[in-house]
């Protein structure tokens, strides 16, 4: 045993006598994990403990599993919870295809001009702030002056509450989200569609693929490992779902589809200082997506061998 | 009629033309190489009868139908790419049905042509294996499987040996000339090795700088090339050109070696070639390192002339003698070698004038009457 380990270090060593340039270009990078990721793991015992900012961390008693049977008591949280799970299931089967047919769009236009032109019309709205689109989004939903209810009006259709209504939420969620993300998400895929050799596409054109033979039996394919590694990454982030925008966008007249764990840790945690069921419900969370990413990495190494790792 | 016709084919870039003026006939069942050195366009004449390449101006036919604005995929024609082109996620047998699979041929059918198709290439292990799992010499073979299963008019290839070592190369190299044998397709082949021009061809195209320099039979071209770049483009070591001026002696033209400090040789000259020669012309003697000759005698029809050799490359059964007459180098190529030492000592070369090749120096053109 103790051989192995003085080997192991011995190895180590001559690794980085031999590689020292890559090991301090590496240093960084870990020291930002070290400083930012795991030092304030240690605020995590917060979840297990009854705790009081007048004793600190250290003097606050320990509850055990106590702070996670009261989130689970608490219909409020699983609203939350389920919510989560829905805004971005919804968001997985409606918005994950999008940048996929945008970048196979894109790859068909033919003229040079005419895809830098459209490329970056579909970029834009990725760098406007959140604040921003919230902004632009309740402008335009507003139920007296908003276009959208204009033009309802001018059709003879009743106006729509839509940013008052808990029906509507998830629907204009995901749609602005969509129309801020897309093109820019799109361009990993078309890196990945510009790694596919040319010559495939020639030697298809030959044997007699038409274009949509080439689009399904060719690009999609290709690009398949990449679909893939951002669909697992894509099923981690399932129980984040983006926090400032929701902020922005929710009343309390929406809070039965529009409230997520990530704004109830807000409320809790920072406005209500029940700071130790926050950090519970934060903790929650991590695990759950872990566990996903976990299960979607294994599956999709068992069906297709790509993975993350 | 001709399998595939060029006529005065051009392709141009821009104002840039790349390919000047065109002509050829491939006959049905034959076999042409274009061969030329990198840049030449061979590869974009080839892409221009496949519809790759849009035609800039002339006319390509195939089987006598004019297909300058007719799709690649209604030619007929099948290609095979020098890096393969095979399809990483299908597996050896759904690349080779590729083809016909987008055809919607019928599944029977497809089978059949597959089975067959890798049968003949030896394939039959390797159907369920994915593209990476296969050498380099397999992959090739898969897409030579690809393009027999279409059953084409006309097969063409753009290098599909430059990605194999040596020894791979010359084995496919003998296969593709098997298949071709067997299955009779007319086929055009580009290459830029002049060994495999050589070996494959039925008739070769040598190609320079966009244009056409001679087209013949690979035994044609070697005994007669019609130009400076032909012969010295085909031999292995290539053609020796010494450069030189036509001198008059004895009343028949003779070639004084061009020397710059050394003393200039002087050769006589082949009679086929003497007519057209005139005094004081530039010209390009031309001299296949093979019938450079050592230790042979004298005659009429040999010359003799003063040589240093600088250098001895023995190659087993042969060695190359690098060697100089009036300061130009010349390699000589010569059997049953005597050792090293004895070979730098030689001083001399003998010469068949006969087998001297002249050539105007200004325009390159053969002076004599192989033309
Ligand atoms: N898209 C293009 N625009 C401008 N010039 C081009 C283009 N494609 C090719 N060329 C030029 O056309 C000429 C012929 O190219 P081609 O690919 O036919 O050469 P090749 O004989 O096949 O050479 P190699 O043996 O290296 O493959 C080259 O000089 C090349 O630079
Ligand atoms: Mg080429």
């Amino acid at each position: 045993m103790a051989t192995i380990i003085v080997g192991y270090f011995k190895r180590l060593g001559e690794d980085l006598r031999r590689d020292w340039q890559l090991y301090l270009l590496m240093l960084p990078m870990l020291l930002w994990f070290l400083l930012f990721l795991y030092k304030p793991m240690e605020g995590l015992q917060i979840a297990f403990k009854d705790f009081s900012p007048f004793r600190g961390i250290a003097g606050s008693p320990w509850v055990g599993l106590e702070n996670f049977r009261t989130l689970l008591d608490d219909q409020i949280f699983i609203r939350a919870f389920l919510n989560t799970i829905t805004i971005s299931g919804l968001g997985l089967i409606f918005a994950f295809p999008v940048p996929i047919v945008l970048a196979i769009m894109f790859n068909e236009l033919q003229s040079e001009l005419g895809r830098r032109f459209s490329q970056t019309i579909v970029y834009l709205p990725h760098f406007i702030s959140v604040v921003i689109v919230a902004g632009i989004v309740i402008n335009l939903l507003s139920p007296t002056t908003g276009v959208v209810n204009l033009i309802l009006s001018s059709l003879g259709l009743d106006r729509v509450y839509f940013l008052t209504q808990p029906e509507w939420f998830r629907t204009v969620f995901i749609g602005s989200n969509i129309w801020k993300e897309a093109g820019f998400e799109s361009i990993v895929y078309l890196a990945a569609i510009a790694g596919i050799s040319p010559t495939l596409y020639e030697s298809a054109r030959v044997d007699g693929a038409s274009r949509w033979q080439m689009m399904w039996r060719i690009t999609l394919p290709c690009i398949l490992p990449t679909i893939i590694i951002m669909l697992i990454i894509r099923i981690g982030n399932l129980v984040e779902v983006g926090f400032e925008y929701i902020i922005l966008l929710y009343q309390p007249a929406t809070y039965r589809t529009a409230d997520v764990v990530s704004t109830y840790v807000y409320r809790t945690g920072l406005q209500g200082t029940q700071y130790d069921l926050a950090t519970a419900a934060g903790l929650f969370n991590a695990v759950i997506a872990f566990a996903l990413v976990f299960a979607a990495n294994r599956i999709s190494r068992k069906v297709s061998t790509t993975s993350l790792w | 009629m001709s399998a595939v016709e060029l006529n005065d084919v051009v392709k141009r870039y821009g104002a840039l033309e790349v390919v000047h003026s065109v002509n050829l006939n491939v006959e049905q069942g034959e076999f042409v190489v274009l061969v030329g050195p990198s840049g030449c366009g061979k590869s974009t004449t080839l892409r221009m009868v496949a519809g790759l390449e849009e035609i800039s101006g002339g006319t390509v036919s195939i089987g006598g139908r004019l297909v300058n604005r007719v799709a690649p995929k209604d030619r007929d024609v099948a290609m095979v790419f020098q890096n393969y082109a095979l399809y990483p996620h299908l597996n050896v047998a759904e690349n080779i049905a590729f083809g016909l699979r987008v055809r919607r041929e019928k599944k029977d059918v497809i089978d059949a042509a597959v089975k067959e198709a890798a049968a003949i290439l030896d394939l039959t292990p390797y159907l369920a294996r994915k593209p990476a799992d296969l050498s380099g010499g397999q992959r090739q073979r898969v897409a030579m499987g690809r393009a027999i299963v279409r059953k084409p008019q006309v097969f063409l290839f753009d290098e599909p040996l430059s990605n194999l070592d040596a020894k791979l190369r010359t084995q496919m190299r003998a296969e593709i000339k098997r298949l071709h044998k067997r299955m009779g397709v007319t086929s055009i082949y580009v290459t830029h090795d002049q060994i495999e021009a050589m070996t494959l061809a039925d008739r070769i195209v040598v190609m320079n700088g966009g244009r056409v320099e001679q087209v013949g039979s690979p035994m044609e071209l070697f005994l007669k090339p019609a130009n400076a770049f032909v012969a010295s483009f085909l031999g292995s070591p290539p053609m020796n050109l010494l450069r030189a001026t036509v001198v008059s002696m004895d009343g028949e033209p003779r070639a004084r070696i061009d020397a710059a400090d050394a003393e200039a040789a002087v050769l006589k000259l082949p009679r086929a070639s003497s007519a057209s020669l005139r005094a004081d012309q530039r010209i390009l003697v031309g001299l296949r390192p093979e019938h450079v000759a050592v230790g042979m005698d004298a005659s009429a029809d040999v010359q003799e002339i003063a040589a240093t050799v600088d250098l001895v490359e023995p190659l087993g059964s042969e060695a190359l003698l690098h060697t100089r007459i009036s300061g130009q180098s010349i390699v000589a190529k010569i059997e049953t070698p005597a050792d090293v030492e004895t070979l730098l000592q030689i001083g001399r070369l003998q010469i068949p004038v006969g087998r001297l090749h002249v050539f105007d120096a200004e325009s390159g053109r053969a002076v004599n009457g192989h033309a």
